[in-house]
């Protein structure tokens, strides 16, 4: 049975098994290596996608699941090779070490960003909960995210 | 509904987030033969608030019954339930169903939430729609004969107010080792009356604490004494020992929660 999948806004079929966990097809398949396998467990959140615009993992999410819905990875948050301005920002202030966990927190940084413009310190710390960082400490990253916050609402 | 239920009686498994079953190979569980999806099923997605109750589909998820009834007094404890479970991501696919089928499953935080609320459960099979209280639902779930679907959760909506009180390892992100449900009817006098307290991820399956229940009816509102009472009779509860905690540290905890959730019911008295 061949399965429908709109991913950054083009379709792909695939005859995988529908229980197929989302990201194995995004790395294995469609060469969308941003999310990354790291625990299968939905802890980590380094394979964090949009589904709808929302944050979901997609080491949990089968393929069956995600047909007909809007998938969104982080290689689409780029305009055509440009950064998104959160990804200038994270890269301005220098808060990327080994990498492994900043495609999950950027697409999660983006959705929750979209809803809350203008966050607390606090709100962020609790959009991150499902993104676990092993290198930075996260205290970097949530200052950058605030800067960034008020520089789009035209304060930095 | 009717198809899908069919479906289940023949053998088929229900599917709703995919969040417990895609784990299931870490639980060293196979996989089943066939799954039916039933997060699509509109009657389980929909949330109805009538006079007397809330009633829930199973398969909305947690994010949404955030959204949809915060704010609600008559089920603070579920909404602070769904919205402290896991994380933003699992929350915006992981189901009420999904949550209270995933049978070995302790660390459920809408269990005790859903039993100090005095929740029902809907189950519908071959004879059709049937209700039973959530703490039997539970109780019973693993044994029920095939051919079912939790169809929905109902909140009565009598004025109770109520808190949620868990105890992640991480401020955040990782199961609770201990959670504790509160209810009371609201009192001008701010005494406990009709008070339920539930326990969760303390033993295999939530269930009420009737003794402490019992002990704080009708006395006045105050965490601290709450919490004594309720050091003086951990001992009811046999705590399992997990990856996360072993089984005494799940019930030393348990007064420390018990305060926490009665300060959450006196901020609304
Ligand atoms: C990283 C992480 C952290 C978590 N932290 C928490 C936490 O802190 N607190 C908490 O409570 N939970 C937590 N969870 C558990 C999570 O809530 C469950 O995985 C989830 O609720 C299961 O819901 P689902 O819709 O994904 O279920 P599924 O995986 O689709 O199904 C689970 C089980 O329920 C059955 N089922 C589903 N719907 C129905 C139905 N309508 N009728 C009958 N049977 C049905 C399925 O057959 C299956 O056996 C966490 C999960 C993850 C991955
Ligand atoms: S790999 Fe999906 S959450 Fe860790
Ligand atoms: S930068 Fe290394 S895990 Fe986050």
């Amino acid at each position: 049975m061949s399965i429908s999948l709109t991913i950054n806004g083009e379709t792909h079929a695939t005859n995988r098994d529908p229980l197929t966990p989302l990201v194995d097809v995004l790395r294995d398949d469609l060469a969308l290596t941003g999310a990354k396998a790291v625990c299968r467990e939905g802890f980590c959140g380094a394979c964090t996608v949009l589904m709808d615009g929302q944050p979901v993992v997609s080491c949990l999410l089968p393929i069956a699941s995600a047909a007909g819905r809007d998938i969104r990875t982080v290689e689409a948050l780029s305009d055509g090779g440009e950064l998104s301005p959160l990804q200038k920002a994270l890269e301005q202030h220098d808060v990327v070490q080994c990498g492994m966990c900043f495609p999950g927190m950027t697409v999660a940084l983006t959705s929750f960003l979209a809803s809350n413009p203008n966050p607390t310190r606090e709100q962020v710390k609790q959009s991150l909960v499902g993104n676990i960082c092993r290198c930075t400490g996260y205290e970097r990253i949530i200052d950058a995210v605030l800067a960034h916050a008020q520089a789009m609402q035209g304060g930095g | 509904m009717a198809e899908a239920v069919a479906a289940v009686e023949e053998g088929a498994t229900p599917l709703a987030g995919a969040t417990w079953i895609l784990r299931s190979p870490i639980r060293d569980e196979k996989l089943a033969g066939s799954y039916v999806a039933v997060s699509g099923l509109a009657e389980l997605r929909a949330i109805e608030t009538g006079d007397r109750e809330i009633a829930i589909g199973a398969a909305v998820t947690h994010a949404s019954l955030c959204a949809a009834l915060n704010g609600s007094a008559d089920c603070a404890a579920l909404v602070q339930a769904a919205g402290a479970a896991a994380n933003p991501a699992i929350r915006n696919v992981a189901t009420i169903g999904g949550n209270l089928c995933a049978f070995s499953f302790a660390a459920s935080d809408l269990a005790p939430a859903l039993i100090a609320l005095d929740a029902q459960a809907e189950i519908y099979g071959v004879s059709g729609p049937e209700r039973k209280p959530i703490e039997t639902f539970l109780a019973a779930r693993a044994h029920l004969a095939r051919g079912w679907l939790l169809t929905r959760l109902l909140v009565p909506r009598n004025g109770r107010i109520s808190a949620h009180a868990r105890l992640p390892l991480r401020k955040a992100g990782d199961y609770p080792v201990a959670i504790v449900s509160v209810s009371a009817k609201r009192s001008s006098d701010r005494t406990l009356r009709s008070v339920r307290i539930a326990v969760g991820s303390v033993e295999p399956v939530a269930r009420r604490w009737p003794a402490l229940e019992r002990a704080l009816e009708g006395r006045s509102l105050d965490p601290e004494e709450a919490a004594e009472a309720a050091r003086e009779r951990v001992g009811d509860f046999q705590g399992r020992d997990g990856v996360e905690a072993p089984g005494w540290y799940r019930m030393q905890v348990l007064p420390k929660l018990v305060r926490a959730a009665m300060c959450g019911v006196l901020a609304q008295a």
